[in-house]
């Protein structure tokens, strides 16, 4: 696996069992997702109906940035009031699904994605901020723009997990994206600078339309001022910055840039331990190499293998 | 974080694996424990029934890996491309990929695949950041503490799990019997009965550990089911014969009988008790099988092994007795009291109400000859007891979710900066999770 | 203490030659009871006790961040290697490795489970081990395991940085 799945595995797979018509059963599953984000499926009233809820740590800042009409236009006829613990619910009537295949699948899709979609909000709201910007700014030459016009929009703070955050930034020309990161542990730290570089490299190496990659270990220009950002002085907060230029920032490419761009601190994680995975099972061969040698250092270590007529193989030590 | 957060609960067995989060009553996916990896399969793998692997040495130290195996890909991305699960049964299907079992007769013989399927398991389907929850594993009875050191050394250091806690799936499955409303006291004293789909262990358990001396295994569990059932078809000559069928038909309409000749004289006397099973052929073609006395004569090969097997001649009930016979004496009560079953084969209806009938039958008669013996002495007699109850399927799985979402779960785990105080040596000891003391 | 230091670059063949030599001079050993403590046996170079049957120790230094430390005594021999780490990557690899090692030492007979200070990994070699093992050999343990380590680790850095490389260009690419 190379690159993380958008939607939520269990979900997708609950809800397609269901909508294709397998008969009504109970489900109550109480499960996580990436960043402390907790779901509960569950059939509260009868058997037909599926409800999904979602509990997201850093829900009341993605209200601020416009949750609300996203979900609303995402989900709209399926939203509820939210369960008791939880920040958002959709319900579903397996009684009363849309007739097509198609728009079943979509609409599995659509809840499964139900983290994206609630995290999608302050993106959003900066792609449109950034519309914005860009038609004032084509009124002015680069000189003479009002200081609003130049200095972009409010800085969007997402405390997505206890120690990171996302800050959200449009501009005229550009939406500023920046993922605070932070290592707890030593051998993570080495291997996610190195990993944190060829991210900043590969624009000017490979790929010369992909968004700009910074990385410093103070708080980036754009954060001073911003509640919640303390430049400790200490280097161990890093800040990865991605910056998203018109190209990217078409409504066209939204929503696909938009799910993929979220899904960089679990990749980056997930492909840190994948290598240390990979070390782990270079170390073991390796290991293995080393005690064959020290082996042969035994006289008597001389095993011969034989074998049976039917390809059966036993040890004799000799 | 990591407070609010669920635990991962992980049984990983020989054929399935079972993943999920504590609290729910079910895991959140059951696919097999199986691993898809560019390159032709090992040896013989496959069915998972194949002959043990004659290593010359413990395969903690190579890590299973064959020759040449992956110095030769040095840079490449090969690590990456694999699929786990019913995924990987469907990759190897086609061409290029091999298909590996990494889990061999309950232990982990390839930590290379284990590894990965592991990492798969977190990051594709269970979805969560390993750092920011605590994970309860399970391990087969006298798993060597090597292979735990080993899986701790991959948790703490691969992962950077919170904490961790490794369960014996026979204390699980006792863990989850507490649901039944025949268990009034939580006690972890009891018997095991744990018959999944390659073999059926009957496991001691005194006051949460095992009487690792007096386990047993039989060599009949599911897939002899299944074979037999298959052969009974073919004999008659119905139209389809295939494993599956022999499969569905096996889950949808076999039970335990109290008696094999009353039963056949009941078939024969009521007709309506044959039943007819429909197979939807690949194709789309319906043909219809006859379903007969195997409904009730699948399952009794554990109680007349004879009637499927000729090397293997002793019936579940008789070895039950004979594993509680060769443990302590003190703890002979608490497992004649307390007999769980765990695992898909004893799902039958009415398995545990026949067992509990032959071990009564067989303890009842010792009594009885030793009350002749002593001349005149009565005894109390003594309580048998079988449970059957709702999570018997995912019995060590449940056992799991049900000690994982405990208060006190947490504290009993190994967290990750214990792991870097001590080393991998700390979790040879874990304290006793539901133990005495616990809630 | 004696100490050999070889020119520093092109100088592995030497190096290995010099610790080659002088080990299989050191490994010189005969049974000796402990003269401290009544029917006991114990490695005189760890024990310590009586400095009459202690060598002169021997470090052979490669360049000042390679180097072995043999301490040679009469039924026992410590070698203690420091493995080349030129920056973070490699210092953290160097320790992960060694760390794997140490962990399965009980299948290694002659690894000790920790360094001696200031090295990354130390061997013991009693004279039990000599006598029930080829002692040429151990000596060719000793080599190949210096002379692939050092490879191991360079092969190791190499994959983190492709490794890198790959999966940084991978999410990048459908930003394109």
């Amino acid at each position: 696996m190379l690159l993380l799945d958008y939607q939520n595995v269990l979900i997708q797979s609950v809800l397609t069992e269901r909508f294709s018509g397998a008969p009504p059963a109970h489900i109550d599953q109480t499960v996580s997702d990436f960043d402390g984000v907790i779901f509960h499926i569950s059939t509260p009233e009868t058997k037909t109906k599926i409800q999904v809820s979602i509990q997201i740590r850093c829900y009341k800042d993605l209200l601020r940035y416009g949750a609300e009409q996203v979900l609303n236009r995402e989900y709209g006829p399926y939203v509820v009031a939210p369960e008791v613990g939880y920040d958002f619910s959709v319900l579903v009537d397996l009684e009363n699904l849309p007739a097509e295949k198609e728009e079943r699948d979509a609409l599995v899709n659509k809840i499964a994605l139900l983290k994206r979609n609630a995290m999608a909000a302050p993106f959003e709201q900066a792609y449109q901020e950034h519309y914005q910007l860009r038609e004032e700014a084509s009124k002015f030459t680069s000189e003479e723009a009002p200081q609003g016009v130049r200095e972009g929009g409010e800085v969007k703070a997402i405390q997505y997990r206890e120690e990171e955050a996302i800050y959200v930034k449009a501009s005229h020309d550009r939406v500023t994206v920046i993922f605070s990161t932070i290592f707890r542990e030593e051998t993570d730290r080495v291997f996610g600078k190195v990993f944190i570089q060829e991210f900043v490299d590969a624009r000017r190496r490979a790929i010369q339309n992909a968004p700009q990659v910074l990385f410093r270990n103070d708080p980036p220009l754009e954060l001073q001022g911003v509640p919640g950002v303390k430049n400790t002085g200490t280097g161990e907060i890093g800040y990865v910055t991605f910056v998203l230029f018109p190209r990217h920032l078409t409504p066209q490419r939204m929503p696909d840039v938009i799910s993929h761009i979220q899904t960089f601190r679990d990749y980056f994680h997930y492909h840190i331990k994948a290598s240390k995975a990979y070390i782990h099972s270079r170390m073991r061969r390796r290991t293995a190499d080393f005690l064959q040698v020290l082996r042969r250092a035994r006289p008597d270590s001389e095993e011969k293998e034989r074998k049976t007529a039917s390809g059966r193989s036993f040890k004799v030590g000799s | 974080m990591a407070n609010q957060t669920p635990a991962v609960v992980m049984d990983n067995g020989t054929g399935f694996s079972k993943l999920g989060f504590a609290g729910n009553d079910s895991p959140s996916f059951v696919f097999p424990t199986a691993i898809a990896t560019k390159g032709p399969a090992a040896g013989g793998g496959g069915s998972g029934s194949g002959r043990p692997s004659v290593a010359n040495k413990p395969s903690f130290l190579t890590g299973g890996a064959g020759p040449g195996g992956h110095l030769s890909a040095k840079r490449g991305t090969e690590d990456l491309d694999f699929f786990i699960g019913d995924e990987a049964i469907a990759a190897s299907s086609g061409p290029g990929y091999g298909l590996h079992y990494p889990i061999r007769h309950g232990q982990i013989e390839n930590w290379d695949h284990m590894e990965r399927f592991w990492s798969n398991s977190i990051f594709k389907y269970l979805r969560v950041e390993p750092e920011d929850h605590h994970f309860l594993l399970t391990e087969p009875p006298l798993n060597p503490p090597e292979n735990r050191e080993n899986t701790a050394e991959i948790f703490f250091e691969s992962f950077n799990c919170a904490g961790l806690y490794i369960a014996v799936q026979a204390v699980l499955a006792l863990a989850a019997s507490w649901t039944s409303s025949k268990v009034q006291d939580r006690s972890l004293t009891g018997t095991v009965i744990d018959s999944g789909d390659g073999v059926t262990h009957v496991i001691p358990v005194a006051e949460g550990y095992v009487i690792g001396s007096s386990i047993k295994s039989i060599p009949i569990a599911g897939r002899d089911i299944t074979y037999f059932v298959q052969s009974l078809l073919r004999d008659r000559g119905e139209p389809d014969s295939s494993l599956k069928t022999a499969q569905e038909i096996k889950e949808e309409y076999c039970y335990v009988c109290p008696d094999i000749v009353k039963e056949f004289a009941r078939f024969d006397r009521d007709r309506s008790r044959f039943l007819k099973h429909v197979v939807t052929q690949p194709g789309g073609r319906q043909v219809t099988v006859d379903v007969g006395y195997e409904r009730f004569l699948a399952p009794e090969i554990f109680f007349n092994p004879e009637i499927y097997s000729s090397d293997f001649l002793t019936p579940l009930p008789v070895v039950v007795d004979g594993v509680i016979q060769s443990s302590p004496i003190d703890v002979r009560r608490g497992l004649y009291k307390n007999i769980v079953l765990s695992g898909g084969s004893t799902l039958y209806k009415d398995f545990g109400r026949r067992l509990q009938r032959d071990i009564k039958h067989l303890v009842d008669t010792r009594i009885r000859a030793s009350e002749v013996r002593s001349g005149g002495a009565k005894s109390g007699g003594l309580e048998v007891q079988v449970i059957s109850h709702k999570r018997q399927r995912h019995g060590p799985w449940f056992g799991g979710s049900l000690l994982g979402q405990t208060p006190e779960f947490r504290s009993y785990c190994h967290t990750k900066a214990e792991y870097q105080e001590y080393g991998p040596g700390i979790v040879r000891r874990f304290a006793l999770l539901g133990g005495p003391g616990g809630s | 203490m004696v100490r050999l230091t070889a020119a520093s670059s092109q100088s592995l063949r030497p190096y290995l030659q010099a610790v080659r030599s002088s080990l299989t001079a050191a490994l010189c050993l005969s049974n000796f009871a402990s003269q401290t403590a009544e029917r006991h046996n114990v490695p005189e170079v760890e024990a310590r006790t009586s400095p009459e049957v202690l060598l002169t120790p021997l470090t052979i230094a490669r360049n000042e961040n390679e180097r072995v430390l043999i301490e040679p005594s009469i039924n026992s021999i410590r070698i203690s290697i420091k493995i080349k780490q030129a920056d973070e990557i490699e210092h953290i690899l160097v320790h992960k490795f060694t760390r794997f090692l140490t962990q399965r030492a009980e299948s290694f007979f002659i690894l000790r489970r920790k360094p001696i200070k200031g090295y990354d990994i130390s061997f013991l070699i009693t004279n039990f081990h000599t006598e029930e093992m080829l002692k040429h050999k151990l000596v060719d343990f000793i080599i190949q395991f210096m002379e692939e380590v050092d490879k191991e680790i360079s092969e190791m850095k190499l994959f983190l940085n492709a490794r890198a490389r790959f999966v940084a260009e991978s999410f990048l690419t459908p930003f394109d």
